[in-house]
């Protein structure tokens, strides 16, 4: 108990001396702990990020896409059934977005052009850079209406609320446009509607060209999920888009690399200022390093109290730094990305360690205090 | 009556000057010495070498029959835990502790502390009444007392005192001095380095030195010394 | 007399000087270093973000609607505008023309394999293509640029030789026919004759309808489909500047008559390399175009760039306040510990302005030479941090020394006035008596 009584000593008659080096040390904690909150939220908040880039797993019949498409040509399918089922199965929390396509070549105005039958609210959300002129496809069995591409629209002479007629060999049916696409890609020369109208249209009941698959997570997640989608489907081809992927794997493992590097940087120059105090320090408790020696202090003992006063002081001032840190990297979440990054607990007990680490390795003039001769402090003469 | 110091042809260098050149002398149990002598002329080094705090380049001092010469590290550090108490002229007590914990601070080192006995030590100097205080808020006096009651508190078997009036002035010098009076009744052995003669009179004998040695001896003490 | 005190107090105790010293380079350093990445880092990350290929979309103005499923057109070789492949050397052109990391033409047409026995589809483009630029240099460029995710197995098709890379799928169907080494025979259609041999070099797997296709080279495409220099669509990687509102005015000031852009905010937009201003130059030399970004890469981009951006500059700035408080702490100690000789000089008569002078002078000159040294330090520290980050080492930024000077001068004289000015209330003899 004394030993614990001469730190808390220690510690307040030295309140003045030791300022800086709690200051550093809170401040440094509260950064080291924002950056580690927000490493891991940067990470979830980034991969959510990229999902706007659209799918990036893509399940296709083994036989894979019609090697050349006309009206009169049937499209390789699969049964809608089958794949769907299977993914209700997989756990969903993965998983972003999913829809499954039926897509062929109809006419409209005697022009080809391609239509998508699918689950239109899924499309959404698989595709959250299109912009609509008008109003969504919200029901999965609204065969009355369809969206179309704006350059389909302006081939067409379409507007919004127009009805389009489409022939597909020798079948036709009519929807009403219930909007406009602006999608800034290959959608802008296709016509969307309900899964079950195109499948009607086609009279090819039940049955999918494609599906796509968005799942949220790291390159090594999705090529997880996909390799289980696999080996549930081993009839159909189960494959990632690897150009989300990768690029998405590179980009995170920079950033991630370089939060780590300001992050130590920053321990390292917490360190110098905590040296830099201690060094102040230990000239000043020569005399009493010298007198607890004459007292029968040993070494041990002695350098003992003070590495345990400079390790209280770390884990306290970790303790604040990281309160302060998760608040910043609350703060910093809105911030940067609009929502808030919560706090994860794990990273108050790692900065505390990381502040007393530190800490310690900043009281090596305190440890030097060992080698001082009491004779040398105490001669009168 | 037992030897409580045997000192022999003890000698201590520092680079090319000797502090002490070739010492010989012995205090029995309850003697209150007085060690005087002008500044350079090696008592401090003396005082230190007995009480473990530095060590010497060759000779032997005996204290309590452990010879200090041939102690190591961990040996002077029981050494001074046990067989020591040190008096400094300038009190020399932890400034962030208050005067009870300065004196559990030597129980501390020595086994365990054992707070009431550090009270009525203080008591026992007349400082019942200051325990919490912190040195700052006592006078010089009453810091010199926490000191003799620190350097009691183990029950050593010599009580070193390098000048323990030197930083006080004249009414506290008293009561400090009454102070050494009575553990002189009590029985302790006292070596004082001081260079007051007015001092130096209170004890059973003085010891001169200069240059490193032994000068005289004035005493009235049973064996006379060598010279 | 002052130089001479400051050159005393200089010599006096190294070791503490020493430490010090290292303090003070290494905050400096930090300082440095941060920074220098700090003003780098938003390039090389839209570098980064190339590796997710083209951002812009060149097609003909006029044209049919394309008959596009996962990115590959079907629409018959007589139907539809084509582009001019001889135009696309003016890219390199444009104010912008650095910017412009690499395009791609492509050519799909409908054709017939005798391997498969049915029709095929055939993607003609560059892998690695030479365009002889307007002012005598060349370009190489190609889908090594556009389309970095494309990996074959093998290698890809030599620029312009009879040879071809063929998707997985169809590689899995009928793997006797489509394997590397193999020729197969292409044919505009199945009454051509036995069809133009090509020698297979790789096997390509995308997840995309290039899987189920042929990849050869554009030059070989076009003349098989009897339109000898031209193309249908051309993707385009350019480095481009998030948007932010002055971008997207300028964005719909291109279509829209109602909104204008006065004469310096277009010579900002222009200026900038914002998508729509890159975009917009792009058209100007390619006439009869229509050019789009492509908006769900463009917008990720720009989206994560600016956030990530913006996270850096918090992170750099919590760099460099962690920078300061070495500097000013190491300052503020140093001068704590020496109240004694201040005591000193003030009990021999100096006034608080003279003495705290000298201390001021000595912190200052010490952060300025720690700073020049730290400067060193830092810019090491930043190429081996853009090294092991980015893969290529940061290049230093000379406009950054005086700035670190300044700091190093500014931060030590703060650090060392609050200390100085309690100092300089203290009587001599309480410091002395070591109080």
């Amino acid at each position: 108990m004394m030993f614990w009584r001469l730190v808390l000593q220690l510690l307040r008659g030295n309140r003045g001396r030791l300022a800086v080096a709690i200051v550093a040390i809170v401040s440094g904690a509260a950064v080291i702990s924002a950056l580690l909150n927000l490493d891991l939220g940067v990470q979830n908040k980034l991969t959510q990020e990229f999902r706007t880039l659209g799918a990036n797993i893509v399940i296709s019949p083994a036989s894979g896409a019609p090697a050349h498409i006309s009206d009169a040509e049937v499209p390789s399918l699969m049964p809608e059934h089958d794949v769907l089922e299977v993914m209700q199965q997989l756990p969903p929390t993965q998983v972003a977005a999913a829809a499954p396509y039926l897509y062929i070549v109809a006419r409209a105005q005697n022009i080809p052009v391609v239509v998508a039958g699918t689950w239109l609210d899924q499309a959404q959300k698989l595709d959250a850079t299109w912009k609509l002129e008008g109003s969504w496809i919200t029901s999965r069995a609204d065969d009355s209406h369809c969206l179309v591409g704006r350059n389909v629209a302006r081939r067409l002479h379409l507007a919004v609320g127009n009805p389009l007629e489409l022939h597909y060999l020798e079948r036709s049916a009519q929807c009403s446009v219930a909007g406009i696409v602006d999608a800034g890609g290959a959608e802008d020369n296709q016509v969307f509607a309900t899964l079950r109208a195109v499948q009607s249209l086609a009279n090819l009941p039940g049955q999918i060209g494609v599906a796509q698959v968005s799942v949220t997570g790291t390159a090594p997640v999705v090529a997880d999920y996909a390799a289980r989608l696999a080996t549930a489907l081993p009839q159909y081809q189960v494959r990632p888009i690897r150009q989300v992927a990768e690029a998405e794997g590179a980009l995170l493992g920079r950033i991630r690399l370089l939060i780590v590097s300001m992050a130590l940087l920053i321990l390292i120059l917490t360190a110098l200022c905590v040296l830099g105090t201690m060094a102040a320090l230990a000239m000043e408790r020569r005399k009493d390093v010298g007198l607890m020696k004459s007292l029968g202090g040993s070494i041990s003992r002695i350098v003992g109290i003070f590495l345990a006063e400079v390790g209280v002081l770390g884990a306290a001032g970790g303790l604040l730094g990281a309160i302060i840190g998760a608040a910043l990297s609350y703060w910093m979440g809105l911030r940067v990305f609009g929502t808030a990054i919560s706090p994860r607990w794990e990273v108050f007990p790692t900065t505390i360690v990381l502040m007393i680490v530190v800490a310690l390795a900043g009281a090596l003039p305190l440890r030097m205090l060992g080698n001082v001769k009491p004779a040398e402090i105490l001669r009168g003469e | 009556m037992a030897t409580v110091v045997q000192v022999e042809n003890l000698r201590k260098e520092f680079g090319n000057v000797r502090a002490l050149d070739g010492v010989s002398f012995r205090v029995d149990a309850g003697e209150w010495i007085a060690i005087m002598g002008p500044s350079g002329s090696g008592k401090t080094t003396l005082i230190n070498i007995l009480g473990g705090l530095d060590t010497p380049t060759s000779g032997q001092a005996a204290v309590d029959g452990t010879d200090v010469a041939r102690l190591d590290e961990a040996g002077l550090t029981r050494f001074r835990a046990e067989k020591i108490g040190f008096i400094f002229q300038q009190f020399h007590l932890v400034p962030y502790l208050t005067a009870v914990e300065n004196v559990m601070l030597a129980q501390y080192f020595h086994s365990t502390t054992d707070e009431k006995e550090a009270q009525q030590s203080l008591e026992r100097v007349g400082l019942g009444d200051r325990i919490e205080h912190l040195p700052a808020q006592l006078s010089g006096g009453e810091q010199q007392r926490v000191a003799v009651a620190r350097a009691l508190i183990n029950h050593p078997k010599l009580i070193l005192a390098d000048e323990p009036t030197g930083n006080l002035d004249e009414a506290n010098e008293d009561i400090v001095l009454s102070l050494l009076r009575e553990l002189h009744t009590e029985g302790h052995t006292i070596l004082m380095v001081t260079h007051a003669p007015s001092i130096g009179r209170l004890a059973d004998r003085r010891i001169e030195f200069a240059h490193g040695r032994l000068v005289q001896a004035a005493a009235t003490s049973l064996k006379p010394e060598l010279a | 007399m002052f130089a001479r005190l400051l050159g005393e107090s200089f010599a006096r105790n190294p070791r503490r000087k020493v430490l010090t010293a290292a303090a003070l380079v290494i905050g400096m350093a930090v300082a440095t270093a941060t920074l220098t990445i700090a003003l780098e880092v938003g390039d090389r990350l839209a570098r980064e973000f190339r590796s997710l290929g083209a951002n812009l979309l060149v097609t003909p103005e006029s044209d049919t609607l394309p008959v596009e499923i996962g990115g590959v057109d079907y629409r018959p070789v007589d139907e539809g505008a084509y582009l001019n492949e001889a135009d696309l050397g003016k890219l390199k052109t444009i104010f912008w023309r650095h910017n412009i990391l690499g395009f791609t033409p492509f050519l799909d047409l409908p054709a017939y394999v005798s391997e498969t026995g049915g029709a095929t589809t055939l993607i003609g483009t560059w892998y690695q293509h030479e365009v002889p630029v307007p002012d005598g240099t060349k370009f190489e460029t190609g889908a090594s640029a556009t389309h970095p995710w494309w990996k074959v197995q093998g290698r890809w098709f030599g620029d312009g030789a009879d040879e071809c890379v063929v998707g997985a799928g169809l590689a899995q169907k009928n793997p006797a026919a489509f394997a590397i080494g193999k020729a197969i025979h292409v044919a505009q259609n199945s009454g051509s004759g036995s069809g133009r041999p090509l020698l297979i070099t790789g096997i390509i797997s995308t997840g995309d309808a290039e899987d189920n296709a042929v990849l050869l080279p554009l030059s070989v495409a076009q003349e098989i489909s009897g339109h000898p220099g031209k193309f249908r669509q051309l993707f385009v990687s350019a480095l481009t500047k998030p948007a932010d509102a002055l971008a997207e005015r300028g964005e719909r000031a291109q279509t829209d008559k109602n909104i204008q852009l006065t004469p310096t905010e277009y010579d900002r937009w222009f200026c900038s390399p914002y998508i729509s201003s890159i975009g917009f130059q792009i058209r100007t030399v390619l006439p009869g175009t229509d050019v789009h970004a492509i908006r769900r890469v463009a917008e990720t981009e720009g989206r994560i760039l600016t956030r990530v951006g913006t996270l850096l500059w918090i992170v750099t700035l919590a760099a460099l306040g962690a920078a300061a408080l070495a500097v000013a702490a190491t300052s503020a100690t140093t001068v704590l510990e020496r109240r004694a000789e201040i005591g000193v000089m003030k009990a021999l008569g100096a006034s608080n302005a003279l003495v705290g002078g000298i201390f001021l002078a000595e912190q200052v000159l010490l952060a300025i030479a720690g700073g020049a040294v730290g400067f060193f330090v830092g810019v090491g520290m930043a190429r081996f941090l853009g090294e092991s980050v980015f893969g290529t080492p940061a290049s230093p930024q000379l406009i950054l020394f005086p700035v670190v000077l300044a700091l190093a001068a500014l931060i030590a004289m703060i650090g060392s006035l609050v200390p100085l000015r309690r100092a300089a209330h203290f009587r001599p003899a309480v410091i002395l008596r070591g109080e």
